[in-house]
């Protein structure tokens, strides 16, 4: 007789096979945005560097400040793993736990935030507030309740800004070829002049086929639509994400941005696909809305944080008077995975009967109330149109 | 897509080592060791030790629950009562049975003149005498599934065995093809059913080639392939895939009645020989087996001397980095001592390495939810489990969970899902009296 190794069923794990688990699907997300990478490379080192503006160092710069963004996150990790737990200081103790912790990551999608002329410094106050502060403290990888970059990010939007523009155009001479007023991106231009008009907000750039393939100024990794659909395809087809979550948020975007358009008078379809192009919708709808740790987790949650994400973008660009949105509605949403993760799992097993019914029919009514506030809002600022009545309501 | 389907998902079957060697008999152990529990019913003796026992005879009852009856296996000696390990992952009391080699029949084993003329009463009364469980794993009494008052249309003979290593019922039906059809026959009498459906997975060619040549003989049986999927063997799956009609409790209400082939085997010699549940199929499979080897065997044989004869563990095997486990390797029970005898539900032992290694934490990839046949959301379960919220355990179902355990062996960061669901899923049913 011999005594056997205890254990619960099932003794058959795909991750125990080849190419499988949480690992393949963090090196899944780094392959993807090698051409967002590639493109912010082209677009800002490469082609300067062919126009004869920079020297070769230069042209490297790009893809530097890209890899320190990952290589900064990782050492911070390093070290706090060094810091928090005494007894576990060895090298190769540190480096398991980081194979596990993913720290790269937040650190990539960090630096495609920001753009070019971000000095170092901010970089690395980013890194800081996004690993330390946005992952390590709720408890590492897994238990994040903000997507770290975007927190990274958001903290030096709000409080750095300016220093990120006073140090503009050092190394990006195209840029400030095409963009006359100095780092405006068109999306600014949108939240300034509240005017939607085609010469305004797409002629200074070219046409709209500038604004997919992503010769436009703005962050170094936003502005692609068309790297960033290269990266969602791929990892569509590794079924690291579900198509719909982005397809349903830029869907949304677009549509109630042709909604505004139209009630304002400008009916083009241009306006729409101008709204989804710009401002990192794209990036957004491909790497953070789709993002496991932060998003919900079933099918009906990822439904509904597409169409509430959709909808909150609309509203914080339009009426608020934030350029972008898309960041400040995905932390806001980022809060509320949970509880509609743990709702719509509920809608999944009840369906329609109590209480899944309630609280399908909650969710949709606060989605459909949010988008009509914010058509008649928006509607009303950018034209004289008004709903008679609506107005005491609101 | 959002109300999706999970329509089972493919897993690497692993059976080849154990289909290249053909079904053993082994009937004459020298002990055997007759478990005094059936499913959570524990059985009365009827014997004592001293006395001496027939093929056949009833040493075992439990009269209050579906009137089990448990039958000695060999004939001899009754030599003790003392525990066994039981492929329920506890330790039981099982009678001990030497055998004598004499082979003496009880006196009820005797052929059945009038097979044809018998009526459904008189044989659903032949399954309550016999003892006769389902041999897939649940071991539900077969007799009170035919004694429903619905309709029943088709009966279904279920010979996917979906779950991966297992190969018995596969061996088991090309060894019998004859004896399969022939019970499958007497079960569509006992139903008052119109017809027979035998699912088998659609690669097992040799199945369908085994019973093809007997097919015109029995023109009420039809052949139903499945996709290679699991959990495609699950009851519900099978009764939905052929009737094309959905059940909440038992698939009697969508006119069904389903039953593992090996049961239908041994129905076979129920009917016609009055030959009690004394014997199965079992397959002895895994990388830590020199020779997998499927046998025949009396209940109550010991698993070791089946390991014997498949060649013994492989060498130098480190016990502590193996599993042993009674049962299939998705739903089947780890054993810490290999002393287990062979019951009416234990369909398979397998010997597998133990995988080690250092696992992230859960991301929220959902792939649980989206591979759960019963579409339930495992992450919220666990998180409810651990939370003790009875009432959001009942709001998302934890009570429907099947424990197919494909969760845990879809999750990307080897968390062990299954296990919080079935805890969550035991709270509830606690809480909830």
């Amino acid at each position: 007789m011999a005594r056997f190794a205890g254990g619960k069923a099932p003794f058959l794990r795909k991750y125990d096979e080849k190419d499988y688990g949480t690992q393949v699907i963090m090196k899944d997300f780094i392959i993807a945005l090698v051409p967002v990478i590639l493109f912010a490379w082209y677009k800002n080192g490469i082609q300067v560097y062919l126009d004869g503006n920079i020297n070769f160092l230069e042209m490297l710069y790009p893809l530097f400040f890209i890899l320190m963004g990952a290589i900064i996150s990782t050492t911070m990790e390093g070290i706090f793993f060094y810091v928090t737990d005494k007894e576990h200081r060895g090298a190769k103790e540190i480096s398991q736990k980081l194979s596990l912790s993913f720290a790269a990551i937040p650190g990539l999608i960090l630096a495609l935030l920001l753009p070019l002329y971000t000095p170092i410094w901010v970089l690395i106050f980013a890194a800081f507030v996004a690993t330390i502060i946005g992952k390590m403290i709720f408890g590492g990888f897994g238990h994040n309740i903000f997507n770290p970059a975007l927190l990274g990010y958001a903290v030096v939007g709000f409080t750095l800004m300016g220093v990120v523009n006073a140090a503009g155009g050092v190394f990006n001479a195209s840029e400030v070829l095409i963009d006359s007023y100095a780092g405006a991106t068109p999306l600014g231009v949108l939240a300034s002049g509240k005017e939607i008009d085609y010469n305004i907000l797409v002629k200074p750039y070219g046409t709209l086929s500038n604004f997919f393939i992503g010769t436009i100024p703005g962050a170094l990794g936003e502005t692609s639509a068309l790297a960033i659909l290269f990266g969602g395809l791929y990892l569509v087809i590794r079924k690291v994400i579900k198509w719909y979550t982005p397809v349903i948020y830029v869907g949304t975007v677009f549509v109630l941005s042709w909604m505004i358009g139209a009630l304002s008078g400008e009916t083009g379809l241009w306006f729409p696909t101008y709204s989804i192009l710009t401002g990192g919708v794209m990036f957004a709808a491909v790497f953070m809305a789709t993002e496991p740790v932060t998003t919900p987790t079933n099918v009906i949650g990822k439904v509904f944080f597409a169409l509430f994400l959709g909808v909150l973008t609309v509203l914080f660009r339009f009426v608020g008077n934030l350029p972008e949105g898309v960041g400040t509605s995905l932390i806001f949403l980022n809060i509320f995975a949970i509880p509609i993760d743990k709702f719509t799992a509920v809608i999944r097993t009840k369906r329609f009967s109590k209480p899944g019914g309630l609280y399908f029919g909650i969710l949709t009514v606060l989605v459909i109330l949010l988008a009509v506030y914010t058509l008649v809002k928006a509607g009303s600022m950018y034209t004289a149109f008004q709903i008679p009545f609506i107005g005491w309501v609101i | 897509m959002i109300f999706q389907k999970a329509k089972g998902i493919y897993i690497e079957g692993r059976k080849g080592m154990c289909k290249i060697n053909p079904l053993k008999e082994y009937l004459s152990p020298k002990y055997v060791y007759i478990p005094l529990l059936q499913r959570a019913c524990n059985l009365e003796s009827q014997v004592k030790v001293g006395d001496e026992v027939k093929i056949g005879q009833v040493v075992a009852t439990n009269q209050q629950q579906f009137n089990i009856r448990v039958h000695a296996s060999v004939s001899g000696k009754i030599t003790a009562i003392k525990k066994v390990w039981h492929s329920s992952g506890k330790m039981v009391d099982a009678i001990e049975i030497e055998n004598d080699f004499k082979n003496q029949l009880a006196e009820t084993i005797k052929e059945e003149k009038n097979v044809d003329s018998l009526t459904r009463e008189q044989l659903i009364n032949k399954m309550e005498l016999a003892g006769l469980t389902g041999l897939g794993g649940a071991g539900f009494p077969t007799h009170i599934k035919y004694k429903t008052k619905a309709k029943i249309n088709s009966v279904i003979i279920n010979a996917v065995e979906c779950e991966p290593y297992l190969t018995c019922d596969y061996h088991f039906i090309i060894s019998y093809p004859e004896k399969l059809l022939k019970g499958a026959t007497y079960l569509m009498r006992a139903a008052e059913a119109n017809e027979v459906v035998i699912a088998y997975k659609i690669y097992n060619k040799q199945i369908r080639e085994a019973l093809q040549p007997f097919l015109p003989k029995y023109p009420n049986v039809k052949l139903f392939p499945v996709k290679n999927v699991y959990p495609a063997g699950w009851e519900k799956y099978i009764v939905e895939q052929i009737t094309k009609k959905t059940y909440t409790g038992l698939p009697a209400e969508a006119g069904a009645i389903v039953n593992n082939s090996a049961t239908a085997i041994a129905y076979a010699d129920i009917v016609e020989n009055n030959i009690p549940l004394i014997a199965r199929p079992i397959t002895i499979t895994g990388e830590g087996i020199t020779k997998p080897s499927t046998f025949f065997v009396p209940i109550g044989t010991k698993v070791s001397e089946l390991v014997e004869m498949s060649g013994g563990y492989i060498k130098g095997l480190d016990p502590i980095k193996y599993h042993y486990i009674a049962g299939g390797p998705m739903t089947g029970k780890a054993i810490f001592i290999d002393d287990l005898v062979v019951n009416d539900t234990l369909g398979a032992v397998i010997v597998k390495p133990v995988i080690e290694g250092l696992y992230p934490e859960c991301l929220g990839c959902g792939k649980c939810a989206d591979v759960c046949p019963v579409y339930l959301t495992p992450t919220e379960i666990k998180k409810a489990m651990e939370r003790k919220d009875i009432k959001l355990l009942g709001d998302l179902n934890s009570n429907k969970c099947i424990e197919c355990g494909l969760c845990s062996y879809i999750c990307p960061s080897h968390i062990e899902i299954t296990e919080a669901v079935v805890k969550g899923k035991t709270m509830l049913r606690k809480g909830g009296q």
